[in-house]
């Protein structure tokens, strides 16, 4: 029964209009992004780094290297945004409209049909991540004419590396695979709050200005010497995945930290879930 | 004997400093269709929310087939189907995946069911369409739809004709009479209309302020208060002669009297025409569940009533 409940609630997810209009929304900035990738600016600041480095342009502004570029500024803008929706919808969106009384009104417990919104708020995610990447690659791909070789450039986290065609597609598909972890903790936060009494715009406003301040916090010269203890410096280890030699440790020390931390809020979430009254 | 099917007993829930529902002891016979009553804010949803595992009472326990709601959920709500004051569905899926989504979380899917339950409540053609295109009086049967395809054996309908246009509030009516006619069901049925509760149910409770303050079969109880039609030529001087002669206790609003415990309405016509009044007509009128409701309204204003079983 469990499974199905899953595919129930995935149902509803995904058959909701916000999906449709949210993924062709990421297309759309995508494409933007794309767009804004071929003005002159841009392609001559690009040119520059790579020159002064002594790659050529034309092999390194690939298909792989404008599908990061394009997954990296659409999560940016609106990735986290639209998960922050989601997530923040998923219980009280459902409390306020009156349809978790229905279900309620069954024999299921509280603990599963609170544990199988996560999971599939999770699952929901790790779709969302997957699409951006299979697309944003699609889109660089198809107008460089091929994959090529990678270049990466991250200022915040030191990163400068190019890769050949076959090690720059491993690393980009390391890279997602990380990301789409990384982001739960967003999604998490998100339906933690949602799980309390709270209107789901609050819950979603709550998980951003959480971001938001800590990413700010994170990249004030003061606090140089512990961003270890920012939550936006392990969802940012994907980005790790990119350094030339790649700090395992440093990774597996930000999963470790991330997935702790998505377990406790949602225990903290059905902990709140479980112990309320449900009033129409 | 049979345990009753629901058992309420000494609940108690807060709300704050509000007391929505005090001390409440309650039990629904299996077979019966049995009224909730009360105002607006008088704890039927609180109650009904308690049986359903929503709301945590402070106080007390609640048994449904012997299980108690919060610790043996499954076996408690395995049999129950509910519906509420506004029903609410996916909007954006099909009638048919909605009942899917519910009914899965008690049994699984049943297709054959569904179409039985669709035609009984006359949403067969319906049921591929989106929600969002339902009327009021569509939804609300969609809700019984969602209610009745677990089997269930007991039916706990909060308001279950809350907006509805005469004639839907009249097919809901007897739907739910065949329901307990046909299938056996209990029903619990909450309401504040006091019409409804009184075609359909056979027993009731009434709530005030979160208080139990009737229990039982409001047609044995309201046989004590009779009220008469009295149609005289002088009729502000014949009521207050009567009062005075303490054979009415009482003129209500519509100039009906409540007559006294044993007087008889022969009595009191002999005695109107004894006095030179002309009698235009005298009879006894049938109690209904409003005379009871307002009697048991004025009457917990100044002393409780007794609870009837």
């Amino acid at each position: 029964m469990f499974l199905i409940h899953l595919k129930n609630e995935l149902w509803k997810l995904f058959a909701r209009k916000r999906s449709f209009l949210g993924f062709g929304a990421f297309l759309a900035v995508e494409g933007l992004i794309l767009l804004l990738m071929q003005l002159p600016k841009p392609t001559r600041e690009v040119s520059r780094l790579l020159g002064k480095n002594g790659y050529a342009f034309e092999e390194y502004y690939s298909g792989l290297t404008l599908g990061l570029l394009m997954l990296l500024f659409t999560v940016f803008l609106i990735g986290g945004l639209f998960l922050a929706l989601v997530s923040g919808d998923m219980v009280a969106k459902e409390a306020e409209e009156g349809t978790l009384r229905m279900a309620l009104a069954r024999p299921v417990t509280r603990l599963r049909l609170v544990l199988v919104k996560w999971i599939a708020c999770v699952i929901y995610g790790i779709v969302l991540i997957v699409f951006i990447a299979a697309t944003s690659l699609l889109a660089g791909v198809l107008y460089r004419r091929g994959l090529g070789n990678l270049f990466v450039f991250s200022p915040i986290e030191q990163i400068f590396s190019v890769f050949e065609t076959r090690e720059g597609l491993i690393r980009f598909v390391r890279a997602i695979a990380l990301l789409a972890f990384s982001l739960q903790a967003i999604s998490t936060l998100g339906f933690a709050f949602s799980c309390f009494n709270m209107k789901p715009a609050a819950a979603t406003i709550l998980t951003l200005t959480v971001f938001f301040v800590d990413f700010v916090l994170r990249t004030i010269p003061y606090f140089q010497g512990i961003e270890r203890y920012f939550l936006t410096w392990h969802t940012a280890c994907w980005i790790r995945t990119f350094h030339t030699l790649v700090p395992w440790w440093d990774i597996a020390e930000s999963l470790a930290y991330l997935g702790a931390f998505n377990l406790s809020l949602f225990l903290v979430g059905a902990a709140a879930f479980c112990s309320r009254d449900l009033k129409s | 004997m049979n345990a009753p099917l629901i058992s309420i007993r000494n609940v108690t829930k807060r709300f704050g400093a509000r007391v929505a529902v005090d001390a409440l002891d309650l039990e629904v016979e299996r077979g019966e269709i049995f009224g909730l009553l009360g105002h607006n804010g008088a704890g039927k949803s609180t109650t009904i929310g308690m049986l359903l595992g929503q709301i945590f009472p402070d106080r007390g326990e609640l048994r449904i087939g012997g299980a108690e709601v919060f610790t043996q959920r499954a076996r408690a709500l395995g049999r129950v189907g509910a519906i509420f004051e506004a029903p609410a569905f996916f909007d954006y899926l099909s009638g048919e995946r909605n009942l899917r989504i519910l009914c899965e979380y008690t049994a699984p899917w049943d297709p054959a069911r569904a179409a039985e339950v669709g035609r009984l409540v006359g949403l067969e053609d319906r049921l591929c369409d989106r929600v969002r295109t339902y009327s009021h009086g569509m939804r609300q049967r969609l809700a019984l739809a969602q209610a009745l395809l677990p089997n269930p054996e007991l039916l706990i309908l909060d308001e279950p004709t809350d907006g509805l246009d005469p004639e839907g509030i009249h097919e809901i009516r007897n739907l739910i009479l065949r329901l307990n006619r046909d299938w056996g069901l209990t029903i619990l049925f909450s309401s504040h209309q006091l019409s409804e509760v009184q075609q359909i149910c056979t027993r009731l409770a009434v709530l005030r302020r979160g208080k139990l303050v009737f229990q039982g079969d409001w047609r044995e109880t309201a046989t004590g208060a009779r009220r008469a039609r009295i149609e005289t030529d002088r009729q502000p001087e014949a009521h207050a002669a009567l009062l005075a002669a303490g054979l009415v206790e009482s003129f209500d609003r519509e100039g009906r009297a409540l007559l006294r415990p044993n007087v008889e309405t022969h009595q009191i016509a002999s005695w109107l025409i004894v006095r030179g009044y002309r009698l235009a007509a005298i009879a006894l009128i049938e109690p209904t569940l409003e005379d009871f409701y307002l009697d048991l309204a004025q009457d917990i204003s100044h002393r409780p009533l007794p609870i009837a079983n």
